[in-house]
């Protein structure tokens, strides 16, 4: 390093400035660009009265989506998003289907058929102090 | 000793590593700072109220605010009134007039309306609390749902509040206890001072992330660009007239492989051009990071400005340098302009590129006033209601050419989409073409000029590389002036255009229009403020047409004697501008 001339040492310094100065300027953009101001998505749904829900019935409740399910064992929610690439599944007399890339599950919501490779999540499932069931889909 | 080339690569390696080292170490303190700045110790006050109230109850819970973690002084100031007035009915923590909150209370006053200060008996000081009234919670889950955003709740405490005399805060305290109880109701990001022109970016149902303190990172990126620069011109000094690089890259292809050293004198160019075209890239750069965050409603437009503004981290900067690159251009390329006619460049052949240029001008003009209004704020209200009904008084098409550029009878949701779509769309598409059409005609046209007569048999030439590294030098210390100016003096910004508000009003044209606003107090609307512009625009244009022009010995240098005469009616143009502009702005005396 000691034969640097002074005109290399220049240039060589102004270049680090300006490789300095982008750096900080790519900094500076991912941090503009990763602010979020949109509230998290809600991920309590109030779906109404448990009476609502008699034993051996199957409820689709469209806008969580999930289906309720009271059976023998109790009651209990399957999310209708498909495991995939979270499309909205359609019921069908084996299952459920999904519309999108055809992945099939069963009455379960086990998956059955591909492409997706997990089963529809199960999702908690609460009765709150005034009768209501709440579905949390996180 | 000249290194040996096996040397030399040697040498640049080391350099290059050094050179990213060195980037890094910077790049990770800068970033880092904000950080720190936002993690150092907060001095753990309790905020101690200095009213000189003197409480009643003993309770613990009486005595003083509940305590807060944000020391600044709108939260203070909110946390004392709120202690003061607000409190006995709405709760300690925002919790309204529950029973749990009445036992904080000696036994005699739990029932506080049914006899004494709050019964119908009650003494002048007190004042009745009806029975059946329900005091509402301030804080806490499904509290607060009927007010959108801070400024609604500001503006309901001020008109409402304290309830048994509204109107006795002022705006100020207003915000003070806006500040507080939306603290307590945990949405207000730490040390963020409310005022009218962020407030609407505080929501009161969910909280918004903590806004960095971007300062010492823009600080640091314009020192380095200030550094660079330095480092630029001390290389200039010492550099060799000719420069040897042996392959252009795509920028240095942009250019001729060398012009005439006379062609780029700086005292003949003024630089304006280069820099109207830095400003366009700085302008395209920063609109188009504006466009990630802006939503063009009127619901929503001056919202996402002030979440811009006061929430995304850099997003002051990115606005303030998209506002002052806009009017530095206006003043630019006026300067541009009149050097062009001042200098008979426009000459000849040229005439074509002049109209081209004064074509640009008219875009520059209209970008402006579109952008202005897209902020959909107080201050563009009145503007934007004389700029569109100045269209309705051109005869036959003025009420078409209204509907187009408004969309409907009045400004709503579609002309703030024409606005946008004008603005960020067709404006912007026009420009780069009649952009690049310019500057290809001043390279067909045979460059900027030619050099004055007693030097064309200089040849001495500068090659692109000098070209694109002065062209370069002149970018980063113009990047400086910008960045600087951006940090210091904030884009304007007012409350966002509600039904509600009549009464803040800015009855201002923007500053590069102040000039009809001044001659629309004349008289007829069309003429003056339609007409009269239309025609200076038109005189500009045919200058080269009608009136003389230079001889071609005399180009090259200011002021020919052959269009004196244009020379002329453009100053005369320029300075009645800048006269009714200053004639606006001298306070007239109000009788």
């Amino acid at each position: 390093m000691k034969n640097i001339s002074r005109r290399d040492f220049l240039k060589l310094s102004t270049n680090s400035l300006f490789a300095a100065a982008g750096l900080l300027g790519i900094g500076g953009l991912l941090r503009y660009l990763s602010y979020q101001f949109d509230p998290t998505p809600q991920s309590e749904f109030d779906v109404g009265p448990a009476i609502n829900y008699p034993l051996h019935s199957r409820t689709i409740v469209a806008h969580v989506p999930a289906i309720i399910i009271h059976d023998e064992d109790g009651l209990r929610a399957i999310s209708l998003t498909c495991s995939h690439l979270g499309c909205a599944v359609e019921e069908r007399n084996f299952g459920f289907e999904c519309p999108c890339h055809s992945s099939r599950y069963d009455p379960n919501g086990a998956v059955v058929k591909g492409p997706s490779a997990a089963n529809l999540r199960k999702l908690r499932v609460e009765k709150s102090e005034d009768g209501n069931l709440h579905v949390f889909t996180t | 000793m000249p290194p040996t080339s096996k040397h030399r690569h040697q040498l640049s390696r080391s350099h290059t590593l050094l050179a990213v080292a060195v980037a890094l170490f910077l790049l990770i303190v800068s970033l880092l700072a904000p950080l720190r700045a936002g993690a150092s110790p907060q001095v753990q006050s309790t905020a101690t109220p200095t009213v000189q109230a003197t409480p009643t109850f003993d309770e613990q819970r009486l005595e003083k605010p509940v305590i807060v973690d944000d020391p600044s002084e709108q939260l203070k100031k909110g946390s004392e009134i709120y202690w003061g007035i607000c409190m006995a009915c709405h709760g300690d923590a925002g919790q309204g007039l529950t029973d749990e909150w009445r036992d904080a209370y000696g036994p005699e006053d739990r029932n506080c309306w049914q006899k004494g200060c709050h019964g119908t008996d009650h003494p002048p000081q007190g004042f009745l609390i009806p029975k059946t009234m329900i005091i509402p919670g301030v804080a806490g889950s499904g509290r607060l749902t009927r007010f959108k955003n801070s400024q609604e709740l500001h503006d309901f405490i001020l008109a409402n509040m304290p309830w048994w005399d509204p109107g006795q805060l002022t705006s100020e305290e207003a915000w003070q206890v806006t500040s507080y109880i939306l603290r307590l109701h945990k949405v207000m990001p730490l040390g963020f001072e409310l005022e009218e022109t962020n407030a609407s970016a505080i929501r009161t149902q969910h909280a918004v992330p903590q806004p960095s303190d971007d300062r010492p990172a823009v600080l640091a990126l314009t020192g380095i660009l200030a550094l660079a620069a330095i480092g630029m011109i001390a290389q200039d000094l010492r550099r060799n007239k000719i420069s040897v690089v042996a392959k252009p890259n795509f920028v240095h292809h942009l250019h001729p492989p060398t012009l005439p050293a006379l062609q780029a004198r700086f005292r003949y160019t003024l630089g304006a051009g280069g820099l109207a075209v830095f400003l366009c890239l700085v302008l395209l750069i920063t609109g188009i990071l504006e466009m990630f965050y802006y939503i063009p409603t009127p619901e929503h437009a001056a919202v996402s400005v002030e979440v811009i503004t006061s929430l995304v981290p850099f997003g002051a900067l990115t606005r303030n340098l998209h506002f002052w690159s806009a009017q530095a251009l206006l003043i630019v390329v006026s300067i541009h302009l009149l050097r062009v006619v001042l200098t008979g460049a426009y000459a000849r052949h040229r005439r074509l590129n002049y109209l081209i240029g004064l074509g640009m001008l008219v875009l520059v003009l209209l970008l402006d006033f579109t952008g202005y209004v897209l902020r959909w704020d107080e201050g563009i209200r009145w503007a934007l209601i004389v700029g569109t009904n100045l269209l309705k008084t051109i005869p036959w098409a003025g009420d078409w050419l209204y509907r187009l550029a408004v969309g409907g009878p009045e400004p709503g949701t579609s002309s703030i989409e024409r606005f946008y779509t004008w603005h960020i769309f067709v404006l912007t598409l026009a420009m780069i073409i009649l952009g690049a059409w310019h500057i290809f005609r001043v390279r067909r046209d045979g460059g900027v000029a030619v050099p004055p007569p007693d030097q064309r048999k200089d040849n001495a030439r500068i090659s692109r590389f000098d070209l694109v590294q002065r062209e370069v030098l002149v970018m980063v210390i113009a990047g400086v002036v910008l960045l600087f100016i951006s940090m210091f003096f904030p884009a304007p910004i007012e409350r966002p255009i509600t039904q509600a508000t009549v009464d803040v009003q800015n009855e201002r044209a923007p500053w590069f229009f102040l000039w009809v606003q001044q001659l629309l107090k004349l008289g007829d609307p069309f003429f003056w403020g339609v007409a009269f512009p239309i025609v200076l625009l038109g005189v500009l244009a045919i200058l080269p047409y009608i009136l003389p022009q230079p001889g071609e010995e005399e180009l090259g240098r200011w002021f020919p004697r052959g269009n004196r005469l244009a020379q002329i009616v453009t100053i005369i143009i320029a300075f009645a501008i800048t006269l009714l502009t200053i004639l606006f702005l001298i306070p007239t005396t109000q009788l």
